[in-house]
């Protein structure tokens, strides 16, 4: 077939008009709410395991049963920080939105300022608000007193340490204080070389997020309720200088990656016989690191400090948030509620990833209390969970968190390595962040 | 046979004549406007504002400008790039010249084999890359300081953590990842280098050195300043390296310029302050680029 230019130029114009028109019949996810029927819920999330509990959860009647609407869920899955990126620019370019958002928690800062929360979620807090202070980790997800997102795993800190080792090095489980264990876990690295705990040496969100977690437990907190900076505390200081004390006498292993191989390395060698870490570590870092030590490990309450605070503590978390304006907003939220806000939602979640309830009364439940983990010796996890639950900090997030742990990440990193001291880092930190978030 | 006299195109026709190759060449035009000079418009506007993506940008005139110059963060990050870009120049591309001279040296047995392996990082994932490095250079577990511990007794340097080490190992993994890529190029300017020159001052009775520098080196001349004005644009853009390998830590202290950009971009939704700091990283590399061409004679006439 020979093309002359006039038949190339009219082919180019019905390809323009086909695209135009294909574009056009897109479907657009936003308009006037549905209030029952079918709702194809569209979910952005980073982690596989809410696309299988929400896919799950769609088709479950103890679940849905007796709503109008009917579900189905279509998963889109990126990484963490591209789920905030990719909402405001669909945003801005009018694209089609997800009915569910799934914001991992060092994420949610970024939509805390210039009003990316509050124009892009729906404020959950009609629903939250008959639950007080029973439900809890609302508030790194609050602005400006309204909640955007629901937790979906309370992330407790817990110690877990290797029973079998711990006896054999005369290791007490019921050491009360951080100071007391660390004197005993200096002595066992200066006979055997194995750390009793690990702190993160590698980039900036490891390192402060191991120092969040120490510090929130102590009573202290990066922010407070107003979004003001609280970094630079007496708790901050005497933090960061026991945690320093632990990586000098060995008692604490720096590790680059609390995730990665080096980790794995220490844990496989016993190297690494115990560690403060989230309920989710112990199937991310623990079971599947270390599957042949089954058995083996054990979780107890966190030691306190001397100076105060609680036995618990909590690093990360993912919670989902309900985008406005959509269509299916209304099913969004009918179905966010049946399986976040009910105890059926929070058991499901459970059994299926292990996502801890953020209800705090479900921690009594027998349901839960029954529970026994084999990986760690069929213990009875729950007791250790609800102990914590109990005494869980509020943890408060700022607009600037990701300035922040810029400008902390270094001189933390130094004052572990004792090359500055405690308060000399906090302070350098701090006036770095201030000089780029100003008052 | 009957000569046909071709007939005189109206006023409509000369019309149509005079804008065909107007209208040939405007493809490219209308893609360069909308895909190059619209963008560069739109980031050196947005430089002037301040927007976190949502909402309408609000116009601030220079503070992003000020905000920059006085940010340490900035500052360090272009220390780092000129680091960077130095070494480049100064290490990475010497060293592909000598890989390139040995594999193009007569007689070398498995010079295909050496070729692929030294072209063998260019075409391997930058995330592969940055994995294997960051077992090598572990602290505690690192395959490097195993292999100090062994042979010399001493090891547990912190590669990634420490900021003058984290440095070192980000250009050992430009110098390992582009320096094959570098000589691919070298070795095609050597091939092109005329067989009798070499051999005519191998008459005159000069050694190996001496060649090298009168024969080999000004034959190059113009490969090595392509080269060398090309790796200074790329090294002063570096962005993966940094990344993958250290995330711009400990601390800052590998932060790239473009790192820089990206985190205050995407990381932060500073959208006008990564814009300023975009505009003023296209300004130095673009001074530097005539610079560098200007000063290794890049397609100067001989």
């Amino acid at each position: 077939m020979e093309l002359n230019r006039r038949d190339m130029l009219r082919l180019l114009g019905a390809v323009g008009l086909g695209t135009g028109a294909l574009t056009a019949c897109s479907s657009p996810t936003q308009g006037p709410p549905l209030r029952s029927g079918h709702a194809a819920l569209s979910l952005w999330t980073h982690d596989p395991g809410y696309a299988t509990f929400f896919t799950e959860a769609a088709a479950d009647p103890a679940l849905v049963g007796g709503s109008e609407w009917t579900y189905s869920i279509e998963v889109t899955s990126l990484a963490p920080p591209d789920v905030v990126a990719r909402l405001v620019s669909q945003a801005v370019a009018q694209r089609p939105l997800p009915s569910l958002a799934g914001l991992e928690i060092g994420q949610f800062p970024r939509m805390m300022g210039s009003d990316i929360a509050a124009n892009l979620l729906y404020d959950l807090t009609p629903l939250t608000e008959p639950f007080g202070d029973r439900l809890l980790k609302t508030q790194p997800y609050t602005v400006d007193g309204r909640v955007y997102a629901l937790e979906s795993d309370n992330s407790v800190s817990v110690m877990y340490y290797r029973a079998d080792l711990f006896e054999e090095l005369g290791i007490p489980e019921d050491v009360e204080t951080w100071e007391e264990l660390l004197e005993i876990g200096a002595e066992v690295a200066a006979d055997t070389g194995q750390a009793i705990g690990m702190v993160s040496d590698a980039d900036n969100t490891a390192i402060v997020q191991g120092f969040t977690q120490m510090l929130l437990q102590r009573g202290g907190g990066l922010y407070d309720a107003d979004g003001e900076l609280t970094v630079l505390s007496e708790e901050s200081v005497e933090v960061l200088e026991l945690m320093a004390e632990g990586v000098r006498t060995g008692a604490f292993l720096s590790l680059a990656d609390p995730y990665g191989g080096a980790t794995a390395a220490a844990l496989k060698d016993s190297h690494l016989i115990a560690t403060v870490m989230p309920n989710w570590y112990k199937v991310y870092g623990l079971e599947a690191n270390v599957p042949d030590q089954a058995g083996l490990w054990r979780a107890r309450n966190l030691p306190r400090f001397a100076g105060g605070g609680s036995i618990s503590s909590t690093m990360g978390g993912t919670a989902f948030g309900v985008v406005g304006d959509q269509v299916f907003t209304d099913a969004a939220l009918d179905f966010l509620r049946r399986c976040y806000l009910t105890p059926e939602g929070q058991l499901a979640r459970y059994w299926a990833g292990a996502y801890l309830p953020t209800l705090a009364d479900l921690y009594e439940a027998p349901e839960f209390q029954e529970i026994t983990d084999p990986f760690l010796g069929g213990q009875r996890i729950f007791e250790v969970y609800a102990a914590a639950a109990e005494e869980l900090p509020a943890y408060y997030q700022g607009a600037g968190l990701p300035v922040l742990r810029d400008s902390l990440g270094g001189p933390i990193l130094r004052a572990l390595k004792g090359r500055t001291g405690a308060e000399a880092a906090l302070r350098e930190g701090v006036s770095a962040y201030e000089r780029q978030v100003p008052r | 046979m009957t000569a046909t006299t071709p007939a005189r195109p109206g006023a409509r026709g000369r019309a149509r004549r005079q804008w065909a190759p107007y209208l040939f060449i405007s493809p490219f035009f209308l893609l360069f406007a909308v895909f190059m000079l619209v963008p560069i418009g739109a980031g050196a506007y947005l430089s002037l504002t301040e927007w976190a993506g949502l909402g309408t940008p609000e116009f601030i005139g220079f503070d992003n400008y000020t905000r920059l110059f006085q940010d340490p963060s900035f500052g360090v990050s272009l220390l780092n790039t000129g680091f960077y870009t130095v070494f480049s120049l100064a290490v990475v591309l010497p060293a592909s010249l000598l890989i390139a001279q040995a594999l193009n040296a007569r007689g070398l047995k498995l010079r295909d084999f050496f070729r692929l392996v030294y072209f063998l990082p260019v075409v391997l994932s930058p995330i592969i890359i940055a994995l294997i490095f960051g077992l090598i250079f572990d602290g505690e577990y690192g395959l490097f300081n195993a292999v100090l511990e062994a042979l010399f007794g001493f090891g547990g340097v912190s590669w990634l953590t420490d900021p003058l080490w984290a440095r070192i190992v980000v250009v050992v993994l430009v110098l390992w990842r582009w320096t094959g890529f570098l000589t691919i190029f070298f070795l095609a300017g050597l091939q092109n280098i005329p067989r009798e020159l070499v051999e005519a001052a191998e008459v005159d009775g000069a050694g190996p050195v001496r060649r090298f520098f009168s024969v080999t080196l000004p034959q190059l001349g113009p490969v090595t300043a392509f080269i060398a004005v090309t790796m200074l644009v790329n090294t002063a853009q570096i962005f993966e390296e940094p990344f993958l390998l250290t995330q711009g830590g400990p601390g800052e202290s590998t932060l790239s310029v473009s790192m820089f950009i990206y985190r205050a971009g995407f990381q932060r939704l500073e959208l006008g302050y990564a814009a300023a700091a975009g505009v003023i990283m296209f300004l130095i590399v673009f001074a530097l680029g005539r610079l560098s061409i200007s000063a290794f004679g890049v397609g100067r006439n001989r």
